[in-house]
């Protein structure tokens, strides 16, 4: 069975010629929760809009065995789904049924089979009942949950997140916590906040400047308070107490 | 029984008056037309032809907008809500501020098609949620604010501008670009207003005002969109070559003709309309002894008007009072049809406010019954 | 915000707001036409007329005074033209009112006229949108013939319009924080132009990444609806009332 994500020798430069990503070699397997981490700039969202077939680089992607070109997008959207940073940009239709429709809309399905699976990921996230909301009468928490919702009624095999925790009140970033452990699809989540990170994943890539610098497990690489330091970062507070 | 207003309660009335009528006017420079200065049937004329026209355009448009667009197109409509806050203090005009309409930039950046389309979304908008204008001013706005500005905005700045303009060349073309196109639709409204014929205001007085009002506002929209336009230049060069890639094809050529053409129709209609048509019905000049050739001229003109006003007065619902077509020139004022009108008339509004309150004290007393219904449906 | 108060109480539940939004809209428009035809010879009539949306907005519970409030805010422009109406129109005319008659001019009922005019038609479509939430609203055109481009652009515009207007406030406000005397009419003009370009780069940028949401969940040009919306008899009752009521008002005082 192929892997989730397998990318070899990736490079990608942004319009204006400054290199975003820079040989990124890596490999994830079905199932596993991995965390992107890195300091604002290293290029976290860049390598998962890569995934996700955004990007004209050099080198390799592949997603599930298929090559994450422009002409597989659709197909490679429907295996890998993208829950980007700020909810309002992903809630665009009037209301949240619309916006938790459209992914299985666009891929062809039934009437029926829409509507469950639309159901279904709202429950999931905790959100039935809301069906008809417009997303601008949903909180901040609600609002990344139901973002959340429209890549699960997808039902994709990889789910990757940018900066899924930011701005959400402790209470909220613990639901969303147990939510994400919840969920069975290998995730890849790209992350500023190393205490979500060690919670959730075990294993963690550091990334620098368009670089990956280390891969590994979770618990050896954000304990390691030289490497964090080095990078921008911090050593998660259950680390720490490890390293006491 | 009299009772006197305190000094003190007529100043704060008054000073709440005028921060209202500021803080109104401040909204109402945009001035949508509403619906009682239509006629019927320029309202639903008015209607059939927005509706034509945008048809034509969402047709057109589909082969030029691509799928990717879409969003594009709805925020920036969405930006046009937020741009038309952001206001200045005008230069003349102490305690006023202007703000920007942005029907050209938006025929500029996007193209004629997306943009016509885009800001008639926000006249719909505006008359739906916010209540600017009405429903069946709906088509007249549509046609005055959205697709004549959009089109002529675009085709003049085009006129004017290149595509690689000087600082200079920009807030020139910029500023003719938006004077003629918010005067184009401008215009239109006592020429909407005229054929109707619910209004009194006399047709020039009202052409006069919007058009001197209008000139202003199209300066000042000028000035601002050509700044922006620089300023986008200066800091995103990469969304104004956007622009001249995206841009429509015409001949300057055709241009020229069909502008020439349509300034000898206008001006000819105008002088034709204006002429032809009451300017009001002027009771008041109908005894001008300095000129005693003008009666004739108004009793022959407004014999139509007078005519249908009759008509209606005498087979209309509840008619209040009468215009006797035959009144001219009296002095004295006009009997209404039946003395018992008035006791009609009383009834009418006695008993509907009657019925009014019926129905207020029923709804209340089933909430009460109910214990407070009307909260937000569970979804 | 007022505005955004409309859009929560389009939320609310009633009869009125579980009827079909096409409904509702003919409805509206054919009020709206019957109304505005009235001559300017029919002043009294207007209070009949006024009991429709009167009953509609009791029927659904939205607030009265809160619905005229709003009205007076949009009024001035046709405040100012039938005002005008008094300065144009001297036609002298003897008004009788119950017991009272009254000598004035053609221009003050018409100016009553107009006012009133105004009041119930805008009543009426506070009344259609207060009590249908917009994405209802949108569905309802879209089955009577709206453009599907229009449809598409009136959804987002009215998704992010919130949102911009909002951001609008934020930069104002950022603004007063800083400015404290007025510029020249050059710096205005510059600073104006530089806050009204920057929401202009934040929406095309925001446009920018909503259409790779899309992309990225599929989009392929075509949006497609689900089948939702039914009449029901509620629907054929509330329209049969309301012709009954405007048939009746044609007789009123034609008859008697």
């Amino acid at each position: 069975m192929a892997g989730a994500v397998e990318i070899e020798n990736f490079s990608y430069d942004y319009p204006d010629g400054t290199k975003a990503l820079v040989d990124i070699n890596l490999s994830i397997t079905h199932g596993e929760k991995v965390a992107l981490i890195g300091p604002n700039g290293a290029g976290k969202s860049t390598l998962l809009l890569a995934m996700s077939a955004f990007l004209k680089g050099t080198g390799k992607i592949s997603i599930d065995g298929i090559g994450a070109t422009a002409k597989n997008a659709k197909k490679i959207r429907s295996l890998l789904g993208l829950v980007m940073q700020n909810p309002d940009e992903q809630l665009f239709m009037p209301t949240l049924f619309d916006d938790v429709a459209f992914g299985p809309m666009n891929m062809g399905l039934d009437e029926g089979e829409v509507r469950s699976r639309t159901t279904d990921a709202l429950k999931t996230v905790g959100l039935e009942g809301m069906e008809r909301k417009p997303p601008h009468h949903l909180s901040g928490g609600q609002k990344r949950s139901a973002a959340i919702a429209t890549i699960l009624s997808m039902e994709p095999k990889i789910i990757t997140m940018d900066e899924p925790e930011a701005s959400l009140d402790p209470k909220t970033r613990n639901k969303l916590n147990r939510l994400l452990k919840s969920l069975s699809q290998t995730l890849i989540i790209a992350t500023c906040n190393m205490d979500f990170a060690a919670g959730l994943c075990e294993r963690a890539i550091l990334m620098d400047e368009g670089r990956i610098i280390a891969d590994g497990g979770a618990s050896k690489i954000m304990s390691d308070a030289k490497l964090m330091q080095t990078h921008g970062l911090e050593v998660a507070a259950v680390f720490s107490r490890i390293t006491h | 029984m009299r009772t006197r207003l305190g000094r003190s309660g007529f100043y704060a009335g008054l000073v709440k008056l005028i921060v209202f009528i500021r803080a109104a006017s401040e909204r109402s420079l945009k001035m949508h037309m509403a619906n009682e200065l239509l006629s019927v049937p320029v309202a639903i004329g008015t209607l059939g032809t927005a509706a034509a026209g945008l048809g034509l355009i969402c047709h057109k448009a589909k082969s030029l907008i691509t799928s990717d667009r879409f969003a594009l197109m709805g925020i920036m409509g969405a930006f046009v809500f937020a741009a038309q806050m952001v206001n200045f203090q005008l230069p003349l005009m102490p305690g006023t501020s202007g703000h920007m309409v942005g029907a050209v930039l938006l025929a500029i950046i996007l193209g004629p098609y997306a943009g016509a389309i885009a800001i008639s979304s926000v006249v719909i908008i505006q008359c739906l949620v916010f209540q600017d204008g009405g429903l069946l001013a709906l088509g007249c706005n549509i046609i005055n604010m959205a697709l004549v500005p959009t089109f002529v905005g675009y085709w003049m700045y085009r006129l004017f501008v290149n595509a690689q303009p000087s600082q200079w060349r920009l807030y020139l073309g910029s500023i003719i670009a938006c004077v003629v196109a918010i005067l184009a639709g401008a215009v239109l409204v006592p020429i909407e207003a005229a054929v109707s014929g619910v209004l009194r205001v006399p047709f020039y007085t009202f052409l006069i005002t919007m058009v001197g009002v209008h000139i202003v506002i199209g300066i000042v929209e000028g000035l601002i969109t050509a700044a922006v336009l620089v300023y986008l230049r200066q800091v995103r060069p990469d969304i104004i070559a956007e622009c001249v890639v995206n841009s429509v094809r015409f001949s300057k050529g055709v241009l020229y003709m069909t502008l020439i053409t349509a300034a000898i129709i206008v001006g000819a209609g105008l002088s034709h309309l204006a002429s032809s048509l009451p300017d009001g019905l002027e009771w008041s000049y109908a005894e001008r002894p300095d000129e005693p050739d003008f009666e004739p001229i108004i009793s022959n003109e407004s014999h139509a008007v007078a005519a249908v006003e009759d008509f209606q007065s005498r087979y209309s619902a509840l008619p209040d009072y009468t215009i006797r077509a035959g009144a001219f020139g009296q002095s004295a004022p006009v009997e209404t049809v039946e003395a018992g009108a008035g006791w009609q008339s009383f009834a009418a509004v006695f008993g509907s406010g009657a019925t009014m309150g019926l129905i207020w004290l029923g709804a209340w007393a089933l909430r009460k019954k109910n214990g407070g219904q009307n909260a937000p449906r569970s979804n | 915000m007022h505005h955004a108060q409309i859009d929560r109480i389009s939320y609310q539940d009633s009869p009125i707001h579980r009827l079909d939004g096409r409904i509702k809209l003919a409805c509206v428009l054919i009020f709206s036409v019957f109304v505005i035809s009235l001559p300017a010879t029919s002043v009294s009539i207007l209070a009949c007329y006024a009991i429709w949306p009167f009953a509609v907005l009791v029927v659904a519970g939205v607030p009265i005074s809160f619905v005229l409030k709003h009205i007076l805010i949009v009024s001035p422009f046709i405040a100012v033209l039938a005002l005008s109406s008094l300065l144009y129109d001297k036609a002298p005319v003897i008004a009788t009112f119950g017991p009272w008659r009254w000598e004035t001019t053609a221009g003050v009922l018409r100016c009553f006229s107009i006012c009133g005019k105004f009041i119930i038609t805008m009543t009426a479509l506070v009344g259609l949108v207060a009590t249908t939430r917009f994405s209802d609203l949108l569905a309802a055109m879209a089955k009577l013939g709206v453009p599907h481009l229009l449809v598409v652009q009136l959804g987002f515009l009215y998704r992010y319009i919130f949102m911009l207007i909002d951001r609008g406030y934020h930069v104002l406000r950022a603004r007063a924080g800083r400015k404290f005397r007025n510029l020249g009419f050059a710096d205005e003009l510059k600073t104006t132009a530089a806050i009204a370009g920057s929401i202009f780069i934040g929406s095309i940028d925001l446009a920018g990444r909503v259409n790779m949401a899309m992309q990225g969940r599929g989009f392929d040009g075509r949006f497609h609806r689900l089948t939702e919306m039914r009449i029901a008899g509620a629907d054929y009752l509330f329209a049969a009332t309301l012709t009954l009521y405007l048939v009746a008002l044609q007789f009123l005082g034609r008859v008697f």
